[in-house]
């Protein structure tokens, strides 16, 4: 995929959409890779026995996903200069998260693209929230 | 607990390796089974691991803050990455607890991060994280 060129970049310009389900082996892959073996990530029971519905993602397993959508849309992740969300509701093992993002500004004179982003669960819940991202682009 | 008093206390986690395999790892793991977006880049979240983890472990370690870990939830996060951490970098990771606040029975706990390659000077993170700690260490 090839970045969009800066000069094409409108406010109210969509993020294609990343749709992802996150198995308990994907986020069992994610505690491996970043050292986080937080139980509520890995041990179902524990997750049970403090009160959630069962293990959930990590945040950074989200904010991950959230950030290859941009990465996608810029062509690049060297073209994501900064990312920064609310980790709102909990994702649990087995959901699926859509992520989505909505040019609001952008600087022509330093090429960069602002958005909107946030991701929402197959159980309705708003996930990743009060999401923002800039974007370097060029041309 | 941690508290006001904690606010300004730093931790330094020199020498991070930036590791290809790792950085490999997890690009597939936020992947999942789908193949990676651009598998061989260091994921932009890979931060978590040469910036987050090692100063964080210190932190949540730190006897006099007694933060409990089984209370803990990530509230926010925020990254900016004004250069580019490649494969084999070496970077020294340092973060800060900026801000400790009580509200409704939780401890909200801000720290900022930074991770800078020594070789050129060059800033590859820095981030903020607010954590969320309920219930009595």
């Amino acid at each position: 995929m090839s970045a969009p060129a800066l000069s094409t970049v409108r406010v109210g310009d969509e993020l294609a959409p990343l749709t992802r389900t996150v198995s308990q082996e994907q986020i069992n892959a994610y505690a491996e890779a970043s050292g986080d073996f937080n139980p509520i990530h890995v041990d179902a029971d524990f997750a049970v026995a403090v009160g959630l519905p069962g293990t959930i993602a990590h945040g950074l397993l989200e904010m991950g996903i959230l950030a290859e959508a941009l990465s996608r849309w810029a062509g690049s992740a060297d073209r994501l200069m900064s990312l920064e969300v609310r980790f709102s509701k909990p994702l649990v093992a087995g959901g699926t998260i859509t992520c989505t993002g909505r040019v609001v500004a952008v600087d022509e004179a330093e090429g960069i693209a602002t958005l909107d982003v946030e991701a929402v669960s197959d159980r309705g819940e708003r996930v990743l929230t009060n999401g923002r991202a800039t974007v370097r682009l060029s041309g | 607990m941690p508290d006001q008093s904690h606010v300004g206390r730093r931790y330094e986690a020199r020498g991070q390796v930036v590791d290809a395999g790792r950085a490999g790892a997890m690009a597939t793991a936020i992947a999942g089974p789908a193949t990676a977006f651009e598998p061989h880049a260091v994921p932009p979240t890979f931060a978590a691991v040469y910036c987050l983890a090692p100063t964080l472990a210190q932190v949540f370690t730190d006897p006099e803050v007694g933060v409990n870990l089984a209370g803990l939830i990530h509230g926010e996060q925020a990254f900016e990455w004004p250069a580019r951490a490649r494969p084999g970098d070496v970077v020294d990771a340092s973060a800060e607890i900026t801000d400790v606040e009580e509200k409704r029975g939780m401890t909200f706990v801000t720290l900022r991060f930074e991770a800078a390659r020594p070789q050129d000077g060059a800033v590859v993170c820095r981030g903020r994280s607010m954590m969320i700690i309920r219930g009595q260490a």
